[in-house]
């Protein structure tokens, strides 16, 4: 038994399995059955794993993650799973299973969708993985750090517990900040400005931790002459109910967003620089809702691009002469097909801009996706997996690594220290701010 | 009846039971719910699927058959052997009657298959991937699929082994629906979702974007 499932919680009861069995057949649509049939077991998406690229083991393959919730899919549904369960590896769930998916499932896949993206009989393992930590979660094993993020999220409305007090307190802090550095007392933050034709959204560590972001994000807006806002009823663009697989809990969280976005009538949701957070409300939210939003969604990135590409400010890429390379958050790139948008972005506010090898949609996941940093009691694993991002960024000799998502931001940090990486990591957006020639408005 | 007539019977037989066993299949899989994807889209889905199914099966087109293009190539030849073996089956009560020229290239090309497939067992046995992953199932599978295109192969050059080759096709056909083999009817499912999928979302398949370099 590993010990860190020894917990109650954690230990299978007839009436748990019941639960899981019965989220499987629940989600058990066509393109869930279909992902579950079609794998031949090639084992050609090996090295499309960074956890097999970092430590090549068999365990590591995304083929062997997804055989281990297809053993019990085969149990239940196949007829020889039935009659030669040995014949076709089917299995029980029971408590050693139970085990094998918290360790697949939750300690060693990101749900990056390289492996999807290289399968050459589109194996939605992905899908299947997402699956696995849904029934997971309805027999209460998530694990502790993602479970507790995701609960504070649904009680507080963010899932850093942030007051609306603490919230507007930094927003108007970061207004002063700004008015001061660019002594120029037009520039503004609004707050639940109805009628804004944006409403930008933000990460709660953004908020707590590094609102010197959101001062980027508004210096942008500014110069761009935006009419935008940040709306006081909800701003956290993050859902880790897209983690855990809980749709209950996710469609709440999406909720939350589009009542906001409508109570201020606005036209535009910009999710912030947040890959997860993008893909939750950008591709998920609508469907985990039930119908189309009235408003369009987009990320941060896109909208950069869109007011570079406008000529809505002016840019002086000489304040950025430090080689520049970027790491594509998967959930922005491979799951949203935004790529071209930040090469553009910086292409104008940098002069030295390298690609890292492979980029875009094969690009490597970072190792902080699908929650891995809330869960704490992966870490070690998530840092020896990281190995293939820290030679890829090494390879570039860049002095900066551009991200647009707080869990690479995060994770990128940690991989620079652990690896001794002489690197700073920072947002697209400051950037793109620190590129601006400011003209007093 | 003669032999060869009482197994080309036999034959047929196991074929309308994999048959009814892949229609079966099918069944199930279309009375299941079908996720349609309410987001605003990005690009066209119509594009993603048709990469999927052309552009995308290319051998550059994907780190993972660029890194293993000889097992990818292997895969090809074996699944082409397949095809071949199934046009020479239903060909079969002529095959003496096949233009020398087409027989040559039949025999090479199910000879080409049979070896790929049994290659595939080997390899599956030798890697230590391949070998974690496999079930007995895929060994067996892959053992009778070869078997039946060595049987078109066996048969090309020897008609007189013709109740071979229907004997294993009634046994393959008849496995089909019960083994990895039905794999060939989820295949156009899971390579159209991923199409729709990804091309949905502006990822694969699309033209040029205004902020391409």
């Amino acid at each position: 038994m590993d010990e860190r499932f020894t917990a109650e919680r954690f230990q299978l009861t007839p009436e748990k399995m019941a639960v899981g069995l019965e989220v499987l057949r629940k989600r058990m649509n066509r393109q869930l059955k279909a992902s579950l049939e079609v794998c031949v077991r090639c084992g050609l998406c090996a090295e499309s794993c960074h956890y097999y690229v970092s430590n090549p083991k068999p365990e590591h393959v995304p083929a062997f993650r997804a055989e281990q919730l297809r053993k019990i899919y085969r149990r239940l549904e196949d007829p020889l799973g039935k009659s030669a369960p040995g014949w076709i590896a089917a299995a029980d769930l029971d408590q050693e299973m139970v085990e094998m998916l918290l360790l697949t499932a939750y300690g060693s896949c990101t749900m990056c969708g390289r492996c999807v993206i290289n399968c050459p009989m589109g194996v939605d393992t992905r899908l299947i993985m997402r699956t696995a930590r849904a029934m997971l979660t309805a027999m209460d094993m998530t694990p502790e750090g993602l479970k507790a993020t995701v609960n504070v999220h649904l009680e507080t409305g963010n899932n850093m517990g942030v007051t609306t007090e603490d919230f507007v307190e930094t927003v108007e802090w970061m207004e002063e900040e700004l008015q001061a550095e660019l002594d120029d007392p037009s520039v503004k933050i609004p707050l639940d400005k109805k009628g804004a034709r944006v409403v930008y959204t933000l990460n709660p560590r953004e908020v707590k931790y590094f609102p010197y972001l959101l001062q980027a994000a508004a210096k942008i807006f500014n110069a761009a002459g935006e009419n935008w806002t940040l709306s006081t009823e909800s701003w956290d663009a993050t859902n880790y109910a897209l983690f855990n697989g809980d749709d209950a809990a996710a469609k709440k969280l999406a909720q939350n967003l589009e009542r906001a976005v409508n109570h201020l009538r606005a036209d535009v949701l910009v999710m912030a620089e947040c890959g997860h957070g993008y893909r939750s409300q950008r591709w998920e939210g609508e469907n985990w809702v039930g119908h189309g939003y009235p408003f369009r969604v987009m990320s941060f990135v896109e909208l950069q691009a869109q007011y570079i590409y406008e000529k809505r400010f002016e840019l002086d890429p000489t304040v950025n002469s430090q080689r520049v390379t970027f790491h594509d958050p998967c959930n922005q790139a491979r799951n949203g097909g935004i790529v071209d948008e930040p090469r553009y972005v910086l292409r104008h506010v940098c002069t030295d801009f390298v690609e890292m090898t492979p980029h875009g949609v094969e690009n490597y996941c970072c190792g902080g996706g699908g929650g891995m940093l809330s869960m704490t009691d992966f870490a070690k694993e998530r840092m020896a997996a990281a190995k293939a991002k820290a030679d890829q960024i090494a390879a570039t000799g860049a002095k900066i690594v551009a991200t647009s998502c707080h869990n690479c931001l995060d994770q990128l940090d940690e991989i620079k220290r652990h690896y001794k990486l002489d690197v700073k990591i920072q947002n697209l957006s400051e950037l793109t701010s620190a590129a601006i020639v400011w003209k007093k408005q | 009846m003669d032999w060869i007539v009482t197994t080309r019977w036999i034959a047929a037989a196991g074929l309308v039971l994999g048959l009814i066993g892949i229609l079966m299949r099918l069944g199930d899989i279309m009375n299941r719910p079908f996720k349609k994807d309410l987001s605003r889209e990005r690009g066209r889905a119509g594009r993603g699927i048709l990469y999927a199914f052309t552009l995308g099966m290319a051998p550059w087109e994907k780190e993972s058959t660029r890194l293993h293009w000889f097992l990818y190539i292997r895969g090809i030849l074996f699944h082409v052997g397949i095809f071949t073996a199934f046009g020479v089956l239903f060909a079969s009560p002529w095959i003496d009657q096949f233009h020398q020229a087409l027989k040559v290239v039949l025999v090479l090309v199910t000879g080409a298959g049979a070896l790929a497939g049994f290659a595939g067992i080997a390899i599956r046995l030798h890697g230590a991937n391949e070998r974690a992953l496999s079930i007995p199932d895929d060994y067996f599978s892959v053992f009778v699929c070869s078997l039946f295109i060595t049987g078109a192969f066996v048969s090309l050059l020897a008609p007189a082994a013709l109740p071979f080759f229907y004997l294993v096709t009634a046994f393959m056909g008849a496995y089909i629906p019960l083994s990895k083999i039905r794999h060939c009817v989820y295949f156009f499912y899971s390579k159209f979702f991923f199409g729709a999928h990804f091309g949905h979302r502006g990822v694969i398949g699309q033209s040029r974007s205004k902020y391409a370099e």
